[in-house]
């Protein structure tokens, strides 16, 4: 490359990370000053023993781990049966599955709460709605990561290898084609997992316990405490990104979901 | 009745006819070969045998039974692919033991068959590698071990040799015939390469557009070809337009020069046939008691133990190989020459 679009590289690389960590660095900074005139980690103990912390966190945890499994048990079926046998549909479903990315949540969450706070339907109150949502919300980054790890690994011939060998529907799905894409299916969840822990309007507007709506009650009530969470917050994320990172050096198949990236 | 009968099977995909009345008996340790060009309805022949395509019409018999409805995960057939199809998040040894995992054999069972396989394909130690950490060839083996280690009714290959480097093609081929020969199993193999299916079969189909063109053992399919596409397809073939001059001495005439055939001709005199002669039934050089024309060198090919000559006869051009041999001289381009080949060399087909 040429020394000056080298120069101008870097420059652009510094302007991003400087864009985007100086609001982080400043955010954490602001949380140690809860005490008057020293740095201290007293607003993170102030939030961290909070009961109503404890409670709305453990409740958005149980939640995304609820929407993990449920969008595992439905899109990777989906995904798998739409590459071997129903290859007509990707682009329509590929369609339907961008569709939260269209939709406000907003939107979203009004016509949940006027369809199913009537008969025949009466489940507004059900946490299942929640997690029906979630799963909804999820399906973008789920699909296509589903889609994304199927795409590098030959399904079809897989397929009938093992059920050459005797192997039936159960068998190739859990023990061959889930391993295969195992990978994938840990970089969907994850971010399915940061999507539902930081998810403010479904939770609110449907009532139920989460981490976002006690953060925003929380900046109105506090000055430093919010800042805590929402470092405490990044850093989740980043454990998140950190355990795919784990997860998948070293993982058996990933030679080949590595080249479909 | 034949261990594996398939009963006049036909499949069509929408318009297109795939395969056509294919009818064909497999005895019990038969090594038959499926051969044709691409499209020709090799594949789905057996993918029908193998379940994973169900025939429109027609049965297929395994042992006496009727297995064209059953699944393919209860016909008990061993498949090999041209991709391998290596289950990437198991070990070579899980790949091999997978299909009597399925079937829940004993642990211990399952670890002795493994073993035995992996001494049959040569890889006893490579039991823990992942097959990312296998070269093809390798990797191939391992699916012919896991196919096999069901100690299946029939073997079934699809072109499992097309994707590895010509060196390790030919290794392999002879791997898998001895393998077979070893465990006297009934084998079906798909391959487009005539080599291959003509070194390693008891039979061979010769395919094409779906339909079978020919069967028989590879010296027959070589030598009597029964319809032009296979004298085309298997070999090279020479093709000269003669024209009859005596039907009962099996006299014909080419560009004015006369020689003969033994071969039967079909056809009145003056009439027009092809005659039809391998490369390597023909010299250079006049010999008492054989046909000769002459031409002219246009190429000459060195390919090592054998030398290709192109020769221009008039219209046509002929090829013919030569045994190289370190006192040949070889011809050289432009200079006249004379062919010579006996007249039980050549047959005649007349022209449609």
């Amino acid at each position: 490359m040429r020394r000056g679009g080298q120069v101008w590289a870097w420059f652009w690389m510094i302007l991003g990370i400087v864009y985007f960590f100086l609001p982080l660095v400043a955010t954490f900074l602001f949380s140690l000053r809860a005490k008057l005139g020293v740095l201290s980690f007293v607003a993170y103990q102030n939030v961290l023993s909070d009961p109503d912390f404890v409670y709305s966190f453990s409740a958005s945890v149980l939640w995304a781990v609820l929407t993990m499994v449920v969008g595992i048990l439905i899109f990777v079926p989906t995904a798998y049966v739409i590459r071997l046998r129903l290859p007509q549909f990707r682009t329509p479903v590929e369609f339907i599955t961008l569709l939260p990315f269209v939709i406000p949540a907003i939107v979203y969450v009004f016509s949940l709460v006027r369809t199913f706070s009537r008969p025949p339907l009466l489940i507004v109150d059900s946490p299942a709605l929640l997690v029906a949502a979630y799963t909804v919300l999820s399906m973008p980054y789920m699909y296509s990561a589903v889609d994304t790890g199927l795409r590098a690994i030959d399904v079809r011939t897989l397929t009938e290898a093992a059920q050459s060998l005797g192997a039936g529907w159960g068998t190739i799905l859990f023990r061959i084609i889930l391993p295969s894409i195992r990978v994938a299916i840990l970089s969907g969840t994850f971010l399915s997992f940061a999507i539902v822990m930081g998810e403010y309007i479904l939770a609110q507007y449907l009532v139920k316990p989460a981490f976002a709506p006690y953060m925003a009650y929380l900046i109105q009530q506090k000055a430093y405490e919010p800042a805590a969470l929402a470092v405490v917050s990044f850093a989740l994320t980043w454990a998140s990104m950190g355990i795919i990172q784990l997860f998948g050096r070293g993982a058996p198949g990933r030679a080949q979901v590595a080249g479909g990236h | 009745m034949a261990y594996l009968v398939l009963d006049h099977l036909r499949k069509a995909y929408g318009p297109a006819l795939a395969v056509d009345d294919f009818a064909l008996e497999v005895e019990k340790g038969e090594f038959v070969s499926l051969l044709g060009p691409s499209g020709c309805g090799k594949t789905t022949t057996l993918r029908m045998v193998a379940g994973f395509e169900v025939p429109d019409h027609g049965r297929i018999l395994l042992d006496g039974k009727d297995i064209t409805d059953v699944s393919p995960n209860q016909r008990h057939l061993g498949m090999v692919f041209q991709a391998y199809a290596l289950f990437p998040n198991m070990t070579v040894a899980d790949n091999v033991g997978f299909g009597l995992k399925v079937a829940k054999r004993p642990k211990a069972e399952t670890t002795k068959r493994v073993e035995e396989m992996l001494g049959l394909i040569k890889m006893p130690k490579l039991g823990d590698r992942y097959p990312y950490q296998l070269s093809g060839g390798q990797q191939q083996r391992v699916a012919l071990a896991r196919a096999l280690a069901i100690s299946p009714q029939v073997l079934l290959l699809d072109e499992p040799l097309s994707a590895l480097d010509a060196k390790i093609r030919v290794e392999l081929r002879v791997e898998i015939r001895r393998i077979q020969q070893e465990l006297k199993i009934t084998t079906i193999y798909v391959t487009h390469d005539q080599e291959e299916a003509l070194s390693l079969s008891d039979r061979v189909v010769v395919m094409s557009a779906g339909h079978m063109e020919q069967v028989g053992a590879p010296s027959e399919i070589y030598n009597f070809p029964s319809t032009p596409f296979v004298a085309s397809f298997v070999g090279t073939l020479n093709q000269l337009r003669c024209k009859v001059v005596d039907v009962g001495q099996g006299k014909l005439s080419y560009d004015g020069q006369i020689f003969e055939t033994r071969a039967p001709v079909r056809g009145a005199q003056g009439a027009t046939v092809t005659v039809m002669l391998r490369p390597e039934q023909m010299h250079i050089g006049s010999l008492s008691d054989e046909n000769q024309l002459t031409g002219k060198v246009e190429m000459v090919t060195f390919l090592g133990s054998i030398v290709r000559v192109r020769v221009g006869l008039g219209q046509a051009t002929v090829v013919l190989d030569l045994l190289n041999k370190r006192s040949l001289e070889l011809p050289r381009v432009g200079e006249p020459i004379t062919v010579s080949f006996p007249p039980h060399a050549c047959w005649v087909m007349a022209e449609a």
